[in-house]
């Protein structure tokens, strides 16, 4: 087993980690708006229209996952284990909502965000750094996509063992 | 518990303990089993602030360190043999009479529910009774009863496999 040392390291490590994921989430939901307030009315167009739309999915979709787990790591510590088996329940229960209609939605808007740059990228890079855009954004999607897919299946397994205790 | 050297004499206190109560809840997997132990300590630090002292510290422990083991995702692996020294019991006799009973007996405590193996882990940890109730959310004349009704079983399930 570890020594206590190095549980206080890995746990300043963890710390550490949080403070600077919730720092960039906090800054980039900032600029955003701070962008969009600014251009508002004068230079609006496709190209920020679909910068903004993957920006802001992507920000609210990590944005929901953190509170999300904030409030199950805060339950976690302060619950009996039964309190906690029945609060797991409705949070998985809420998860398989999160995971079956907002994720999905925030996954169409990230494809409108990404398709309405692709003709700006075109006109603007060459054909082969445009390929690989292309390609590299479909795969990143689809990487995307299994993930949430296998994240769907675990949780779904989870939940059905936990309604058998 | 504010400071690194109180840390580490609650985690020395307790962290064997921890680890031979998730040993029970992962049946055996002495990796997952040391994995938790590694979350449970890692939240208490990281959650220190929140502990109002409603209980006795070990009891907020052994709470967080439960719910840890509940909330892992991944498939528990079926039984394994149990390793006599990360349990600590009879291990200085090495009789092999002492160990296959001991053996037997993990056996039989995997094959109870998740919560009863819970409280019999507990309880054989020598965890008073009013600190079990707290950390598993019964009522401490419930958790006398259950008690009772395991051991029954568990002997039962031992005698009847020899």
């Amino acid at each position: 087993m570890l020594k206590p040392q190095e549980i206080l390291a890995k746990a300043g490590k963890q710390r550490k980690g949080q403070f600077l994921t919730i720092s960039i989430l906090v800054t980039t939901i900032l600029v955003l708006i701070g962008y969009a307030t600014y251009i508002r009315n004068t230079s609006w167009n496709d190209f920020t229209w679909g910068l903004f739309l993957m920006i802001s999915s992507l920000v609210f979709r990590v944005g929901l996952e953190f509170l999300s787990l904030y409030r199950k790591e805060s339950k976690l510590i302060s619950l009996d284990n039964n309190t906690y088996k029945t609060y797991l329940k409705k949070h998985y229960r809420l998860r398989l909502g999160i995971n079956y209609i907002i994720t999905p939605v925030c996954f169409v808007v990230y494809v409108m965000g990404f398709t309405r740059l692709l003709p700006y990228f075109e006109r603007e890079f060459s054909s082969g750094f445009y390929s690989y855009i292309l390609f590299s954004g479909i795969i990143s999607l689809l990487v995307i996509g299994g993930i949430v897919i296998y994240s769907v299946f675990t949780e779904h397994r989870f939940l059905r063992h936990l309604n058998k205790k | 518990m504010q400071s690194e050297k109180d840390f580490t004499e609650i985690y020395h206190t307790h962290a064997p303990k921890i680890f031979r109560l998730c040993l029970g809840y992962a049946a055996g997997d002495e990796d997952l089993a040391k994995e938790w132990v590694q979350k449970t300590f890692i939240k208490v630090w990281n959650h220190r602030r929140s502990f109002k002292g409603e209980s006795a510290i070990g009891t907020w422990i052994y709470r967080i360190a439960m719910n840890v083991c509940l909330s892992d995702l991944r498939k528990k692996r079926k039984h394994k043999p149990v390793d006599e020294r990360s349990m600590q019991a009879s291990t200085e006799e090495h009789e092999k009479d002492d160990r296959d009973q001991i053996e037997k007996m993990y056996q039989c405590i995997d094959q109870l529910t998740e919560q009863n193996r819970l409280l019999i882990l507990m309880e054989l940890e020598n965890i008073p009774q009013a600190s079990i109730a707290k950390t598993v959310g019964l009522a401490h004349g419930s958790v006398r009863t259950r008690l009772s009704r395991i051991r029954k079983a568990l002997l039962k399930c031992i005698t009847h496999e020899k």
